[in-house]
């Protein structure tokens, strides 16, 4: 349990990190182009899978 | 928001285009954050460290190939790295200068230079700069024939910022050098505002140390950078310990001396080691940095009153101007006096000018997007527009 709840801990924060370059480059009005938009999106999208792990395997 | 009970989290890049002079070419890549999270514990890259335990030699992570690497990225033999460029000056002045040597510096060297060769008791010697404020080799030859005539002897070093940190003026690099060779000088090249923005050739260039700061150029955490040196050279300013206690009759490795053991051993290094496949590359793009830096300036010059103070057409983002003529003139009856300006820029998210600066001051434009260069261009006129500034089309 223990081992997959720290991989997802740290692929969280990386994708957080993709994230935050994100906002560094559109500042700072924060216009996304569309290929910057995608991007986001499938951030988002492996970022809910990895809360999803660390939900199921710290709370249950 | 806060870091714990009383750090604010320092948000300035995410909200703002930053153009401080100091900053723009040490903000790190996605990879070096993801190694600040992985790396923050103190001695986080000494996990494997083996025998003979010396930091460059430590090969889970590969702190071992990741030296190499950093030698021939600015073509030299072998490299170490450092606490900042500081204390890569350090080193190589501890190696040679001994009380009472004079030592050749420029009118434009930084002052942790001077430092380096007061902590030894050398005496600092600048050369003097032209009227356009840029070092020449002819003035370079003229120094080392003045001190020659004084000391009766040739100085013990020299150093030589390619670009300076008060105007970015690109000095005559080479020609210095093959003049200290002529009169066997050794030379330290300080690349603190080249290395790892610009590509930098030490054997080319005939420098005997290539000193480069990783925190304000290499996209890495402070204090980092790095030195290299010729192979002749590695012997001497990586020479290690022969010390031996004399109660305990330990002795103490291959620690090397000037290194004081082990330099950097968390989060700076591996922060410098996640960017650098970043930074070999971004070099190769410098072009389109200086490009997007001529552009601000042009718009910048546009306004009625603004002279810039550093070599033009420029040959860096870091840029020297005078806005007496214009910003300041607006700030003599403007209710928030000099700070007007550093205000707006606030309120168009442009960040990193002194605040209260209208006067002469700095901005370096490294490592903008073409987006953020071109707001940034107009974000400029429309402050001076906007205060009744002339600005030609």
């Amino acid at each position: 349990m223990s081992k997959r709840a720290v991989d997802s801990v740290f692929q969280a924060m990386f994708l957080l990190t993709d994230l935050r370059v994100i906002l560094r480059d559109t500042a700072p009005v924060h216009e996304l182009d569309e290929s910057q938009q995608a991007i986001v999106g499938r951030t988002l999208v492996e970022l809910e899978e990895q809360v999803k792990v660390i939900r199921k395997e710290m709370v249950g | 928001m806060k870091c714990g009970l009383s750090l604010d989290v320092r948000d300035i890049d995410e909200n703002s285009i930053n153009i401080d002079p100091i900053q723009v070419g040490g903000r790190l890549t996605a990879d070096a954050m993801k190694a600040v999270i992985a790396y923050g514990d103190g001695y986080s890259v000494c996990d494997n460290c083996r025998k003979p335990n010396r930091l460059d030699m430590i090969k889970s992570p590969p702190i071992d190939a990741f030296h190499r690497d950093l030698a021939a990225f600015v073509n030299m033999d072998e490299a170490r790295v450092v606490p900042g460029a500081r204390r890569g000056f350090q080193a190589v002045a501890g190696t040679y200068i001994q009380k009472g040597d004079p030592v050749l510096l420029t009118a434009l060297s930084h002052y942790t230079e001077f430092l380096s060769v007061e902590a030894y008791g050398g005496i600092p010697l600048e050369i003097q700069k032209s009227q356009e404020n840029i070092i020449t080799a002819d003035a370079a030859g003229e120094k080392i024939d003045a001190v020659r005539r004084e000391y009766g002897r040739p100085p013990k070093l020299l150093y030589i910022d390619h670009f300076d940190y008060q105007f970015g003026n690109e000095h005559e690099v080479k020609g210095i050098i093959k003049v200290a060779k002529q009169n066997d000088i050794p030379v330290l090249y300080n690349g603190a505002y080249t290395v790892g923005i610009m590509p930098v050739d030490g054997r080319d260039l005939g420098a005997d140390f290539v000193v480069g700061s990783a925190h304000k150029s290499m996209a890495s955490p402070a204090p980092s950078g790095v030195l290299a040196v010729t192979k002749e050279r590695a012997e001497e300013v990586f020479r290690t310990t022969k010390a031996q206690a004399d109660l305990t009759k330990r002795t103490f490795g291959i620690k090397e001396v000037e290194m004081m053991g082990c330099t950097l051993m968390g989060v700076t290094l591996v922060g410098m080691m996640a960017s650098f496949p970043h930074v070999r590359e971004r070099v190769k793009h410098w072009d389109r940095h200086l490009s997007n830096g001529t552009m601000i300036l042009d718009a910048l010059l546009a306004i009625s009153g603004t002279e810039v103070k550093s070599e033009y057409p420029r040959k860096h983002t870091l840029t020297r101007i005078d806005t007496t003529g214009s910003f300041d003139t607006v700030a003599r009856t403007h209710k928030k006096r000099g700070f007007f300006l550093t205000s707006a820029l606030k309120e168009k998210g442009i960040a990193g000018t002194i605040p209260g600066a209208t006067k002469v001051w700095k901005f370096n434009t490294y490592g903008m997007t073409d987006a953020q260069a071109r707001y940034t261009a107009k974000a400029f006129q429309d402050i001076a527009l906007l205060n009744g500034l002339p600005v030609s089309p």
